[in-house]
């Protein structure tokens, strides 16, 4: 029995079920990101984590990053092959990191591994999975005519977890693709990302280099099979190991055929680790290489078309620089209107959320997006608050709109206008004996919610939008 | 395969180095287009089985049960025992709904908003209607709205879903998969909208409107009530309104009506969210004409029903009576509770 092996497994499944429900069902999706120190430096719960990385190793990574559990999946069958000094590429990108944010400039955004983890299941994962489940209730219920119990069941279903709106974000291929392709890089070698990319590993990594529990090998008999096994290849040919790299699988223990490898405190005075430093060339060269992320800074051009940006939402820039992109805010927009940007506002604003008031409008009622950004781009507002932020102004087009241009009654925009007073007026014409009421819109009022264009029956195109 | 047949030693070939070895024959062609062609037609006949079936249907069967008055209109304070007087004097639930029976009621539960800001049937009324119709035997209640603002925020702020969810009835959202075409035996602008299938297999349908303002119906009442049990792009019914109310409430043909009219909205309708614009009226009325319950209400409110265009065409269509001279007419009992 492989009690330890069995444990970490269990731990990482437990993790990782524990991260998609708390996604899903709650709002509480920031949790996860108060105990991420490249997210959420100087939190508690990230101070905690690293003190004890400080204590025990790298266990993070191996046994509860998301992240890590699906890489280790995707690779249970590649190769393992020895990545050498390409794990200091790590290094460096934290390096590049640390850097921009002296300049103001964040892109932690890109490479933390809960943050890819959480944007693939919000945006990716959740929404095709109930989908599926839907279309398969529908199947059963409507083509084998299994109506009653599994209808009643169905509705709850709806009602709860499945929820009444199946989301739909039109450029989630992109984020797929780029989640497969991280995961897809376990082909090459078992952990690929968590060796040779993984910022947060590199954190991790660099204060678990001064742990306190490390490995110990008695009578060992140079087989090398934990060395060949090793899914960080931290272990090298002299039986000594990168205690940075050493994820804590506990793999090596079992592997070792006379059972004379631990984890414990160090009895004796531990062998000398492998030792890897930064050069200064290195130096000069990340200082270098770092200047091809210059393209994520924001830059106001003539072209450069402003997006309607969620509620509370102030300095686009500031904004830009704060958000990082988790779908957290996509993932609990109740109307699905939060969406993914790709480069309507520069490659500074990619997958940032924006407004698209067609797919769905901003509930007057309702602040959850603030509530659950875990880097507080989205400002955390009462609703009482919430209700007075502008996020746009609709404007009316009257060679669409109905009453304007064909004389038909519609209005179906003042109806659903949420300001209590109605942003949208009408004024009443009589043409051909008939009262005609014909909306205008009133912009001290109007909080650009978006209800209006999602509501508007005119097809293709809407004829009241809301500009930011 | 011959690749494997003469590899029985050898190592194992990746599918990227077999793949170019392969030779495309006219034939093989021809047959990959065929079974592509094929499983591409199989998968539309299968799709269109699994998701596709549209039925058509020429409405509900009306039941034409007549209550002891026309109207009756309860004053009070407390809107759940208005609601169980009115419905007594009215002869009782149990002239409305069977044993075994399966009752639809729809509340209006349109907007995100609390009930004290009068955007929805008050969750007291609805109760008391759910606690009448398990009394009376009903083996099912149903209720549901399509909503305009979020399914779940107005369920939930609305205070409906709670009351009738503890008194055991279902409360649900309607399926846009799950409808019927509707179908007319004289011309119609609704002929082939689709409506919820709950609306039309039910053995009872209770309408529990608020009576509240609406910038373009005017007044919203029991027939504008009817909206929400329609699917599709419900924006375009605005046009030419009274029309399509009148022929949708011909289409359900409601069996019995509760106006709540305990609070409600005088101006910027029908979403409402300021409570200045929230007067207490302290009223419920029952009926079992949706246009004389909807003309009656015009009159409480000040407004002349043949201004409301739905109110004229019912009467044109011969749907219900809605004419000053038949309120005064009919038989209408005032009760205090």
């Amino acid at each position: 029995m492989k009690k330890l092996v069995l444990a970490r497994k269990f731990s990482q499944a437990l993790f990782l079920s524990l991260f998609i429900c708390l996604l899903w069902l709650t709002p509480h999706t920031a949790a996860f990101f108060k105990i991420d120190p490249l997210v959420s430096i100087f939190s508690l719960f990230s101070l905690m984590m690293l003190g004890a990385t400080f204590i025990i190793g790298r266990f993070f990574c191996g046994w509860m990053c998301p992240l890590g559990t699906i890489i280790d999946a995707c690779g249970i069958k590649s190769k393992n092959r020895d990545t050498g000094i390409f794990r200091n590429i790590k290094y460096f990108i934290l390096g590049i990191i640390v850097i921009f944010a002296f300049i103001g400039i964040q892109i932690a955004w890109i490479f933390d591994p809960l943050v890819i983890t959480a944007r693939f299941l919000s945006l990716n994962f959740i929404p095709s999975f109930t989908l599926a489940l839907d279309k398969a209730f529908i199947f059963l219920i409507k083509s084998l005519n299994f109506y009653a119990p599994l209808y009643d069941f169905y509705r709850m279903l709806k009602l709860s977890a499945l929820g009444t709106k199946i989301f739909y974000f039109p450029h989630s291929l992109i984020t797929l693709s780029f989640f497969v392709m991280i995961c897809g890089l376990a082909l090459i070698t078992k952990r690929f990302w968590c060796r040779v990319i993984c910022p947060l590993g590199a954190i991790y990594s660099a204060v678990a280099g001064f742990s306190i529990v490390s490995r110990r090998v008695d009578k060992c008999v140079n087989c090398m099979k934990c060395k060949i096994n090793c899914r960080m290849s931290a272990i090298s040919g002299d039986m000594s190991y990168k205690k940075g790299e050493c994820v804590l699988c506990m793999d090596c223990i079992y592997d070792c055929p006379t059972q004379g490898t631990k984890f414990g405190l160090p009895a004796t005075p531990a062998r000398p680790q492998a030792k890897d430093s930064i050069t200064r060339k290195d130096f000069l060269f990340l200082i270098a290489s770092s200047f091809i992320f210059l393209g994520f800074k924001g830059r106001e051009g003539p072209l450069k078309k402003r997006l309607i940006r969620p509620p509370g939402v102030k300095n686009e820039h500031e904004f830009l620089n704060k958000c990082i992109r988790c779908g957290n805010c996509m993932k609990i927009c109740p109307t699905n209107g939060l969406q993914p940007a790709i480069f309507e506002s520069g490659l500074a604003g990619i997958w940032a959320p924006h407004l698209v008031p067609e797919i769905g409008y901003c509930e007057y009622n309702c602040n959850l997006c603030g509530k659950v950004c875990p880097a507080g781009a989205i400002p955390r507002l009462s609703l009482a608050q919430k209700k007075e932020q502008k996020l746009g102004a609709a404007v009316i087009n009257k060679f669409i709109c109905l009453p304007w241009s064909q004389n038909k009654e519609c209005i179906v925009c003042e109806e659903h206008c949420p300001v209590a007073s109605k942003a949208i007026k009408t004024y009443e014409e009589v043409v051909a004996g008939k009262k005609i009421r014909k909306p205008y819109v009133d912009i001290s009022l109007c909080v650009g919610c978006g209800i209006c264009q999602n509501k508007c029956p005119t097809r293709p195109e809407r004829a009241i939008k809301v500009l930011p | 395969m011959d690749n494997r047949k003469e590899g029985k030693g050898m190592k194992k070939v990746s599918i990227f180095e077999r793949l170019p070895k392969r030779k495309i024959t006219r034939k093989g062609f021809l047959k990959l287009c065929g079974i592509g062609a094929g499983s591409l037609a199989l998968n539309s006949v299968l799709f269109k089985f699994a998701f596709g079936q549209e039925e058509a249907s020429s409405g509900r069967p009306g039941k034409k049960i007549k209550g002891l008055h026309d109207l009756v209109v309860a004053k009070g304070e407390d809107p759940y025992a208005m609601t169980v007087k009115a419905i007594e004097a009215m002869g009782g639930m149990g002239k409305f709904v069977r044993k075994n029976s399966i009752v639809l009621i729809k509340p209006n539960i349109g907007w995100d908003r609390s009930p004290e800001q009068a955007g929805n049937t008050n969750p007291y009324v609805v109760g008391a209607l759910v606690d009448m119709c398990f009394k009376s035997g009903a083996k099912r209640v149903n209720i549901f709205d399509r909503t305009c603002n979020d399914q779940k925020r107005c369920y939930e702020n609305s205070g409906i879903e709670k009351i009738a969810r503890e008194k055991g009835a279902n409360v649900f959202s309607p399926d846009d998969w799950n409808v019927v075409k509707a179908k007319f035996n004289y011309a119609s602008p609704m002929e082939g909208w689709p409506i919820y299938r709950d609306a039309l297999e039910c053995d009872t349908f209770i309408n529990v409107p608020i009576l509240k303002h609406h910038s373009l119906a005017g007044l919203t009442i029991s027939m504008k009530n009817l909206m929400g049990i329609c699917s599709g792009n419900r924006g375009l019914m605005h046009f030419d309104i009274g029309t399509k109310l009148a022929h949708l409430t011909d289409f359900i043909k409601p069996d019995l009506n509760v106006i709540d009219a305990y609070r409600i909205l005088k101006r910027n309708g029908p979403s409402g969210g300021n409570l200045a614009d929230v007067v207490d009226m302290k009223t419920l009325i029952v009926g079992t004409d949706p246009v004389l319950c909807d003309a009656y209400s015009c009159v409480l409110m000040g407004r002349e029903p043949s201004s409301m265009s739905y109110i004229k065409q019912a009467v044109k269509y011969n749907i219900g009576k809605g004419d000053y001279t038949d309120i005064a007419k009919s038989d209408i009992l005032t009760i205090n509770v």
